[in-house]
């Protein structure tokens, strides 16, 4: 079935498609079409983390050009998720810094002439999605004891609303599903955007304008979509993180 | 179901350890040690503008005693002056009246001197007049005038003439 939904979808062809098609028959191309999306997701984080350690590698007070860029990327992110969080959110910059910039590489690698985006691949994004999941809930299991977690997913009732015992369990029930549907939204919101950028480029590749490719206009249009749902999807994890660590203040 | 058809397991399961892969390496490698600079040199900013404004703080402050003590100063030299100018114009004057006195001594000590000198030329012309007196006399009477006797008497004469100058 996904064979044949790879068929119906238009698709720019790349370096992976291409060797695929070049050892047709062979277990190389089986594996190569298993794997397609994760060979270009380690090429991405390949590529950060050179880019990372060597950015980062002379950590001196008077930067130079290139650490003073990964300063603002770094510094940017901390005051992003800091301004929403407050000084709490600092333990989560790490984990939404990194799903910023991995998420962003690979929403944007479609452009890349023989590359391909990974995210436009439900596993891919799923993936990240159940990652953010497990993590948030970690954080509130390991904040507020289990008690404490689950009171919050019964949504703290107190006095008669306690004693009523039906609504708290109709409420955890109904938190219980909110938070695991976040998972499946979160990365199908991704996954269907830049699946969608990315069939419009492949669409979209053999016409033209009066000799100007509408391939150009649609670039501006992944470029835009591709940031737009890079920060959707980290200002939405940092919003769960948020409900989750505040729900303990409260 | 059918949505359940796009995803791969062995894809999904991949893609958890390749970003927590990812997930270690930047944060031991990138977003620890960049966000400790962060933090190192904003603190470092913050604690030299503290240091700065302290030092502002100190130097108002040393501004202030300084114009406090230079105004001090300078009014204490102001009294000086005014004191020193005081003590000059004492001094002037009992030096002027130490001069005033001197001068008027002096001027009577001439006077006394003067005096004593016009007695003293005044005794000897008397005496130049009388040995003249008697001469004359002794040349006009042709023999000798004694002289105790004699001179007494012209003494006398003198005196006489001379208080009859005086309006006698």
């Amino acid at each position: 079935m996904a064979e044949a939904h790879v068929a119906t979808n238009p698709e720019l062809p790349n370096l992976v498609t291409i060797l695929e098609k070049t050892f047709e028959g062979t277990s190389f191309a089986h594996f190569l079409k298993a794997w397609e999306n994760i060979i270009f997701s380690l090429i991405i984080i390949f590529m950060i983390t050179v880019v990372a350690y060597f950015v980062s590698k002379k950590n001196s007070m008077v930067p130079g050009r290139f650490q003073c860029a990964w300063e603002m990327f770094v510094g940017g992110v901390d005051d992003f998720v800091c301004g929403i969080m407050g000084p709490a959110g600092r333990q989560f910059v790490p984990f939404i810094g990194t799903l910023f910039i991995y998420i962003l590489f690979m929403n944007l690698s479609g452009l890349i002439p023989l590359f391909k985006s990974p995210t436009s691949n439900w596993s891919i994004t799923l993936a990240l999605a159940l990652c953010v999941f497990v993590y948030v809930q970690f954080t509130g299991f390991r904040r507020l004891g289990f008690l404490g977690y689950i009171d919050h997913l019964a949504e703290k009732p107190r006095g008669i609303l306690a004693f009523s015992v039906i609504i708290p369990i109709l409420m955890f029930f109904l938190h219980v599903i909110s938070e695991l549907v976040r998972p499946l939204s979160l990365s199908l919101r991704l996954r269907s955007n830049i699946w969608g950028d990315d069939t419009l480029l492949a669409v979209l590749a053999g016409f033209g304008l009066g000799g100007v490719p509408l391939l150009l206009f649609n670039t501006f249009l992944v470029i835009i979509a591709g940031i737009v749902q890079t920060l959707v999807f980290c200002l939405l994890t940092t919003i769960y993180f948020t409900l989750i660590v505040t729900g303990e203040e409260h | 179901m059918e949505l359940l058809k796009l995803l791969s397991a062995n894809e999904l399961v991949a893609q958890i350890v390749s970003f927590l892969i990812l997930l270690f390496i930047l944060k031991r490698f990138a977003w620890k040690p960049v966000l400790k600079v962060l933090d190192e040199r904003k603190n470092k900013i913050e604690s030299e503008f503290k240091e700065i404004d302290e030092i502002k703080g100190e130097a108002e402050r040393m501004k202030s005693e300084y114009e406090t003590k230079l105004s001090a100063i300078e009014r204490i030299a102001k009294e000086k002056i005014e004191e020193g100018v005081k003590e000059g114009r004492r001094m002037a004057d009992v030096i002027k009246q130490g001069a005033v006195k001197d001068a008027e001594r002096m001027i009577a000590d001439a006077k006394d001197v003067i005096k004593d000198e016009t007695q003293k030329a005044h005794d000897i012309l008397k005496e130049d007049i009388v040995d003249l007196t008697i001469s004359a006399a002794e040349k006009v009477i042709g023999e000798k005038v004694t002289d105790k006797h004699d001179r007494k008497a012209i003494e006398e004469f003198l005196d006489m003439l001379e208080k009859k100058k005086n309006g006698w």
